[in-house]
């Protein structure tokens, strides 16, 4: 290899250690937005693949995580616009609740992990069944820790359609974990 | 204002996202309205309990494992025959053959770190502090009294590591001590052209890196380098005997990696 080639191939390796320090964060954007394990790793590993191939493009000195989510998010817009998978906002009334009151019976006990595992696979399911615009904005904010101007920029709408598909979204959210929410306040949280 | 109106002020208002003069309308209508500070308590569960539940959520290791062996993301080595290279490759040499290196470990030396509450994470709450203005450093233009009054500080049982950075326009402008977790931890600030950039000294050892640190292999120094980065500050990592040494800073982490790599000393 030319001594050009090894200080290419030097740089490259660099940048991606850069971007596997963004990996945890990629999977669980994914891992929330696609609509299975299987999906959410042909994403991040997708993302990173478009990552280092488009290299050059990246500005030093900027936001490294928000430049590879926005990656991710435009294979995951492309993915699911090829294969039509994704429901549109229309269809969000048609959504099916998981069965909560199954769960609440069926629960196996106080101990605090399995009612923890068996909330976070509530909250993930709801997540993943809500519709993908709406899903978006959530996963972003919530889950990425963007605020509303990188949200926008990642997806490319004005920061006030993040903040409203975020309410609508939200109350989708309730609307299937009502089990959940209404059940939370009696801890005493509330005044 | 009316209920509708203000589900998506209260959206805002959870996430801090709400300007001021919304803010002053929505206060209004939530004194006055049991139904939308209920919405309020819920909704700021709800994200709660995503965010929680998000953190919770780590990258498989068979994915991992497919990540780095991905040609395509990690490149394969290529070897260089001694009897081909050229005089300047031959001085270059140990940094080639590092990157070289470098290339074939990548996939498998990345890890999870299992240490709780490292001390390296909770040093660079300082450069937090001083990013916002809390943080009041009396600066000196003599980086001598700063390598002095931080090796005085430990009573000489160790001391900064004095980097010289003058090439990438940063030069040493203030010192500090911190008492973390009962240790103390030396730190020099530069500052220039190049940005800011923290240097944190430590008695310690590689458990005292972060969980989430991606770990790489330098070949040509034998030596472990460890980056990570919080709320937007990257930070590199290598420890010289019982000596941890830190470097933290908002450049890219590319640039502070190689840093690093250069004024790193095997021990």
């Amino acid at each position: 290899m030319s001594e050009e080639g090894k200080v290419a191939s030097a740089r490259r390796d660099a940048f991606a250690a850069a971007a596997m320090v963004h990996l945890d964060h990629l999977y669980r954007v994914a891992f929330h937005l696609a609509k299975d394990a299987t999906e959410a790793d042909d994403l991040v590993q997708e993302t990173f693949v478009r990552a280092l191939a488009a290299r050059e493009q990246f500005e030093p000195g900027t936001h490294m995580k928000a430049w590879l989510t926005k990656i991710l998010h435009n294979f995951f817009f492309d993915y699911y616009r090829q294969r039509k998978r994704w429901n549109s906002a229309e269809e969000a009334s048609k959504v099916e609740s998981p069965d909560l009151e199954n769960f609440a019976a069926s629960n196996p006990g106080p101990e605090s992990h399995v009612l923890l595992k068996e909330l976070d696979a509530q909250i993930t399911g709801v997540l993943r069944n809500i519709p993908v615009e709406f899903r978006e904005p959530i996963v972003l904010v919530d889950v990425g820790d963007f605020s509303y101007e990188e949200a926008a920029a990642i997806l490319s709408c004005p920061i006030g359609t993040i903040r409203s598909r975020l309410s609508r979204g939200r109350k989708l959210m309730q609307q299937q974990l009502k089990l959940y929410v209404r059940g939370e306040p009696t801890s005493g949280t509330r005044k | 204002m009316t209920c509708e109106e203000a589900q998506e002020l209260i959206t805002a208002l959870i996430d801090r996202e709400l300007p001021d003069a919304e803010r002053v309308s929505l206060d209004s209508h939530l004194r006055l309205c049991a139904h939308c500070q209920t919405v309020l308590e819920q909704e700021a569960l709800l994200k709660q309990s995503i965010r929680e539940t998000a953190q919770r959520v780590r990258t498989p290791n068979e994915l991992r494992a497919r990540i780095f062996s991905d040609q395509r993301i990690v490149a394969k080595q290529n070897r260089t025959r001694r009897q081909n290279l050229s005089p300047l490759l031959r001085r270059a040499r140990p940094a080639l053959a590092a990157a070289a290196i470098i290339a074939v470990l990548l996939p498998t030396l990345f890890f999870f770190r299992a240490t709780p509450e490292p001390l390296a994470a909770a040093a660079l709450e300082s450069y937090d502090r001083f990013r916002s203005g809390e943080l009041a450093v009396s600066k000196t233009e003599n980086p001598q009294e700063i390598v002095e009054q931080l090796t005085r500080a430990v009573d000489g049982r160790f001391h900064p590591m004095g980097y010289d950075l003058t090439g990438m326009g940063l030069r040493p402008v203030a010192g500090l001590v911190r008492q973390i977790h009962g240790r103390k931890v030396l730190v020099a600030i530069y500052q220039g052209e190049g940005g800011t950039l923290f240097c944190y000294t430590f008695i310690g050892s590689e458990e005292d890196t972060p969980r989430h640190a991606a770990r790489f292999y330098d070949a040509a120094k034998k030596m472990n380098f460890y980056a990570f980065s919080h709320g937007g500050l990257n930070a590199v990592l290598h420890r010289e005997g019982e000596i941890i040494c830190v470097l933290a800073s908002e450049m890219p982490m590319e640039e502070l990696l190689a840093l690093a790599r250069s004024k790193a000393k095997s021990s």
